[in-house]
């Protein structure tokens, strides 16, 4: 009876720690690995989602795409949003952390005040900015008015519509990256600051040789996530411009999801998040090659 | 007096940025209570001069707000408890057990948040097809049951927790479901909240999985329903800055009730890389 309820308590201890952790990896077993495998298979074959047969293509909807000027107009669309996003929202977030990493009052204040944005819903601000560029009734027009430049359909005109988004994007970006580098600084011991204010540093040679090489693993990891997020853009592009006009904001993902949901051509759209994820693959792992060098986590 | 300048700089550089910042939230709030009219006048009135509530009563009638709403909190909040429940649960299983394939298992969940998510997100919606789960809720809430960042988070907390307390509970006969209950997620409580204020973030703005997966009206959430409706009804400016501003409502609150707790969350987790 004793043998019994001790074998009995050590299978309940031995399987407890898998019994803990199984809701999580079936989770994810259901919604990411199977998807991502089956996503691979997908992308070998001319998939429809009516039809039972799939069509085999090997590496045809890869080779096509190479073809394809719309993935290469999209694909220069992302390049494009990310080369204006990322600088900014990294020399933005450094910017206003290193601001209110100046021992001030309202710290807490103006911390709140620059997160406020990450946290609002991106379809309703993308909703909001569409009415702040407003070509008629825009605060944003109007501002640009009264400095004396002519009203335009900021979303809708081929030479501002990027530009329109990008600010969008930025204004929603720069906290989360404020507070990764809020974070980071307030690691750097102050004594480091004493010392060299005594040798006789002022503020940007502190900045210069100080802060910003202890900062260098947040800058690092702004960078790349910045990079990662910019190029999976589409509630943004999907809501302010739809991915025009002509084209001019359709950016990668738009066109997979266009591809997908719109023309049914689900081992195209397949193809195409692969070629995604290479390239993210591969500019993440150029930009810790060269600058992550010396760089560790722990 | 240098030090005065300086500090008047960072004051007035911050303040700048800050405006910005609050631009659109001020004008959304300011011009959520003007009549259309108001809304449509060249230049435009800042402080409104006919201030109404008439524009939140309007909604409702013009669509069906109340619905959107619903579905919102469904999709959200009871999603949220079982995220938590099954982050924490994963969390203790991952940080104070060593079993077989531990090590692989956290390694895949963590690597799961570098796939960019088309990759995963049309076959899934392949998979929701086939299983019947397109334009259902069982197929809008499918996508919110765990997360990996949540997993992440509670590991970490966990790791903390004294094995020592662990030992004394078993010794007193307790199985590790009790140690569980009555042990670990009292101490995790701290943890907890700050998660289930991420996750209800998350849920309550997601756009993208219930644009793909829902079709009907009776199904749609605020985020897909807000964009819609502004398209539609894009003379009735006043009517979407009332839907917008009760759609932003619960995450501004919780934020600014809550901002200590979240905005440290994701410096911890963050700067951990």
């Amino acid at each position: 009876m004793q043998e019994a309820s001790r074998i009995l308590y050590r299978v309940q201890r031995q399987s407890a720690p898998y019994l803990f952790v199984a809701p999580a990896v079936i989770f994810y077993l259901i919604v990411t690995v199977i998807p991502m495998v089956m996503g691979f298979w997908m992308s070998l074959h001319r998939w429809n989602i009516i039809g039972r047969r799939q069509i085999w293509l090997g590496l045809g909807n890869y080779v096509a795409l190479f073809h394809d000027p719309s993935f290469w107009r999209s694909l220069y669309n992302s390049l494009v949003y990310a080369a204006g996003v990322v600088p900014a929202e990294l020399v933005g977030g450094l910017l206003v952390a290193v601001l209110l990493n100046s021992g001030l009052r309202l710290r807490t204040f103006y911390r709140l005040i620059y997160y406020l944005p990450v946290i609002t819903p991106v379809a309703v601000a993308a909703v909001i900015w569409r009415w702040i560029y407003d070509p008629y009734y825009g605060i944003f027009t109007w501002a640009v008015r009264t400095v004396g430049l002519g009203p335009r359909d900021w979303l809708n005109d081929t030479r501002t519509a990027m530009t329109a988004v990008m600010i969008v994007a930025v204004w929603g970006g720069i906290g989360f990256r404020m507070v990764v580098f809020l974070a980071a600084l307030q690691g750097i011991p102050s004594t480091f600051y004493e010392a060299a204010r005594i040798d006789g540093a002022d503020t940007w040679q502190l900045f210069r040789a100080i802060t910003l090489p202890l900062l260098k693993p947040a800058v690092l990891f702004v960078l790349i996530t910045s990079f990662i997020s910019s190029l999976q853009v589409f509630p943004l592009i999907n809501i302010l411009t739809g991915g025009g006009p002509l084209d001019a904001t359709r950016v990668v993902v738009y066109d997979i999801f266009d591809r997908a949901f719109g023309d049914m051509r689900f081992g195209a759209a397949a193809a195409m998040s692969f070629m995604l994820f290479a390239v993210i693959m591969i500019i993440s792992l150029l930009q810790w090659r060269f600058l992550g060098r010396d760089v560790t986590y722990e | 007096m240098r030090r005065y300048l300086k500090s008047a700089t960072v004051y007035l550089l911050l303040s700048a940025g800050g405006l910005t910042m609050l631009v659109p939230f001020a004008w959304l709030i300011l011009s959520s209570i003007k009549p259309l009219p108001e809304v449509m006048r060249y230049p435009p009135t800042f402080i409104p001069e006919q201030p109404t509530l008439d524009n939140f009563r309007q909604v409702f009638k013009t669509v069906p707000f109340g619905r959107y709403y619903l579905n919102s909190v469904i999709v959200s909040v009871p999603t949220t408890l079982v995220t938590v429940l099954t982050c924490t649960m994963a969390g203790f299983g991952f940080a104070k057990y060593r079993f077989a394939g531990r090590s692989v298992l956290f390694w895949v969940i963590l690597s799961t948040m570098m796939i960019p998510y088309p990759a995963t997100i049309v076959p899934l919606y392949v998979m929701a097809h086939r299983a019947g789960l397109v334009d259902s809720y069982a197929g809008l809430i499918v996508v919110h049951l765990s997360s990996a960042f949540g997993i992440f988070m509670m590991r970490q907390f966990l790791s903390t927790l004294p094995d020592e307390m662990m030992d004394a509970a078993r010794i007193d006969g307790a199985s590790e479901a009790r140690i569980l209950v009555q042990i670990v997620l009292p101490h995790a409580k701290p943890a907890m909240a700050a998660l289930s204020l991420f996750t209800f973030t998350g849920y309550w703005n997601a756009y993208i999985w219930p644009l793909i997966v829902v079709n009907s009206e009776r199904l749609k959430t605020l985020p897909i329903a807000i964009p819609e409706f502004s398209g539609q009804y894009f003379s009735f400016q006043n009517l979407i800055n009332a839907a917008s501003l009760m759609a932003i409502a619960p995450v501004l609150l919780i934020f600014l009730l809550a901002q200590r707790y979240m905005v440290e969350g994701i410096a911890f987790t963050g700067s951990k890389g």
